[in-house]
């Protein structure tokens, strides 16, 4: 679905993602694990054209080369972004937030059903339609980020640490939405410090040190692997 | 009590004028992020134009407001799309393009006084439009004084439906909220910045078209307005549209009790007061969120 190939990154001079090479398919969760500053939301940011792609790299979506292409037309390609620290707009309703993910012309026609569908999956902003986001717990925030993202009808989901501050119930619960927004046909890119629980629902991982994919493999492959164990899974 | 009465009435005039222009200039600041200091020119120019069309055509200013007001529509598109789009490519963040677009403005501000002065001389200048006076409520007030307060309410009011009512004018808000989370909804800032300049540029026009009905202007007053509408943006807090509305009729109200019960030449001593102490008592305008 997604095909990312030797893409590099560059802040000033210094490399921050130095030819990275991945896929995303439809219905698939693939997790990055990384440690931080190791590239992974400058890939995410990248991708979606936050961030620009050095020469020599291409982003190709369904065969369709992104590479360079401004953010809003990246959405308007079916790949949302949700960057870290939420993406969402604080002073305005859960509802504005929802239907802004709508503005994309891909996403109008499916403006209700989506909207439905991001309610099933969260059902407690059903209740908060009319609140403030600023005003949400954090988890909730999370929740209105990911709708907001759905929103624009994506086929792929880019997350950026989407876990980062929830308590361990609301993390759990999360990681469950993901696995059934992706059992919907999504692909979703997941980046994660907590590898535990995304090895858990992935289905496959990359590695990422130093702006470089150091290792691939299936979430039950990676999970396995003694180095990974001892890098991200806190074991001996 | 009649003076009370009166005080308040011509108070809520021009304070409904400030207002106006002050939600033109929270649409240039807040969505465009273009502090522009050239703002009030396009006020005076506007009331030229009227001038213009009422003395020299006939044309009386409520017409005029449908040929000035698209014109300055076109006239700020233009200005964000030749003088300020540079600047906005340019600038590596929300500061420099601050500076820059202060500086480029400033520039903008003498290049368009200069032309006035050139073409309409530096004059006060006035025309007598529907000056009769109206009884309301024991006291009396110009005709033309309230046809502006309905006009500005109008205008004021459809924006204000705009911004909340549609999809496009709810895109704009947000991106004044997150411009970061609003590209990721697929929103295309570069070209809604230049829509809510111009739609500023609009707003303005159609605010010197109004003032003109009842003030003197003259090609050097731009300034005064600027500041003005300036002050009341900030002191209701930048992008707050409600904030925008208390501030300037606050104001409007404030500047003529002083001018008619101590001495007009106190108003912009009484502006200043007022900006002050909203700042001392809350820096971020009075519907401003407190600062994290």
């Amino acid at each position: 679905m997604i095909e990312i190939s030797a893409i590099s990154a560059f802040y000033g001079k210094h490399c921050a993602l130095d030819g990275v090479s991945l896929n995303v398919g439809r219905g698939e969760l693939v997790v990055i694990l990384g440690a931080n500053g190791a590239g992974k939301t400058t890939l995410l940011k990248a991708i979606g054209g936050l961030v620009p792609v050095a020469p020599g790299g291409r982003i190709a979506m369904a065969g369709r080369d992104l590479t360079g292409v401004p953010a809003h037309d990246i959405v308007a390609a079916g790949v949302a972004l949700v960057p870290e620290g939420r993406g969402i707009f604080g002073e305005m309703t859960v509802r504005e937030n929802l239907l802004l993910g709508a503005f994309p012309a891909r996403a109008r026609a499916a403006e209700t059903r989506n909207l439905d569908l991001v309610l099933s999956l969260f059902p407690r902003l059903n209740e908060r339609l009319r609140q403030t986001v600023r005003t949400m717990s954090g988890g909730e925030q999370q929740m209105v980020a990911i709708g907001r993202a759905l929103m624009t009808a994506p086929d792929i989901l880019l997350l950026d640490e989407p876990s980062l501050g929830l308590s361990p119930i609301m993390c759990k619960e999360l990681f469950q939405s993901l696995a059934r927004i992706r059992d919907a046909g999504l692909g979703i890119m997941l980046v994660e410090q907590n590898a535990k629980q995304s090895l858990k629902i992935a289905d496959r991982g990359y590695l990422i040190e130093s702006g470089r994919i150091v290792g691939a493999g299936t979430g039950v492959a990676l999970s396995a692997d003694p180095a990974v164990q001892r890098a991200y899974l806190g074991a001996g | 009590m009649t003076l009370t009465l009166d005080i308040l009435l011509s108070g809520l005039v021009l304070g409904g004028m400030y207002a106006l222009i002050a939600l033109g200039l929270t649409l240039q600041y807040g969505i465009a992020r273009i502090m522009n200091l050239s703002y009030g020119e396009f006020l005076v120019a506007a009331a030229f134009g009227a001038l213009f069309l009422f003395t020299g055509m006939a044309i009386n200013p409520i017409l005029g407001l449908l040929l000035i007001v698209p014109a300055s529509f076109a006239a700020n598109w233009l200005l964000y799309r030749i003088v300020l789009t540079p600047l906005v490519k340019r600038a590596k963040n929300q500061g420099m393009l601050e500076v820059d677009s202060i500086l480029g403005t400033f520039g903008v501000l003498f290049v368009i006084q200069g032309l006035m002065q050139v073409v309409f001389g530096g004059a006060l200048q006035s025309y007598s439009y529907l000056s009769v006076p109206v009884h309301i409520l024991g006291t009396t007030l110009a005709a033309n004084r309230i046809l502006a307060l309905v006009f500005a309410l109008i205008v004021g009011g459809a924006l204000y439906v705009l911004l909340t009512r549609t999809r496009y004018g709810t895109a704009l808000r947000a991106i004044a909220v997150n411009p970061v989370a609003a590209q990721l909804s697929g929103i295309d800032i570069a070209a809604a910045s230049g829509l809510a300049f111009a739609a500023g540029g609009a707003i303005v026009g159609a605010g010197g078209v109004l003032i003109s009905m009842f003030l003197t202007f003259s090609a050097a007053s731009g300034v005064i307005f600027t500041m003005k509408a300036l002050i009341v943006v900030i002191m209701g807090g930048v992008g707050n549209m409600m904030g925008a509305l208390v501030a300037g009729l606050l104001l409007g109200i404030a500047e003529t009790a002083v001018a008619r019960l101590v001495d007009p030449g106190l108003t912009i001593a009484v502006t200043y007061a007022l900006f002050l102490g909203a700042l001392l008592w809350r820096p971020t305008g009075l519907f401003g969120r407190p600062a994290r």
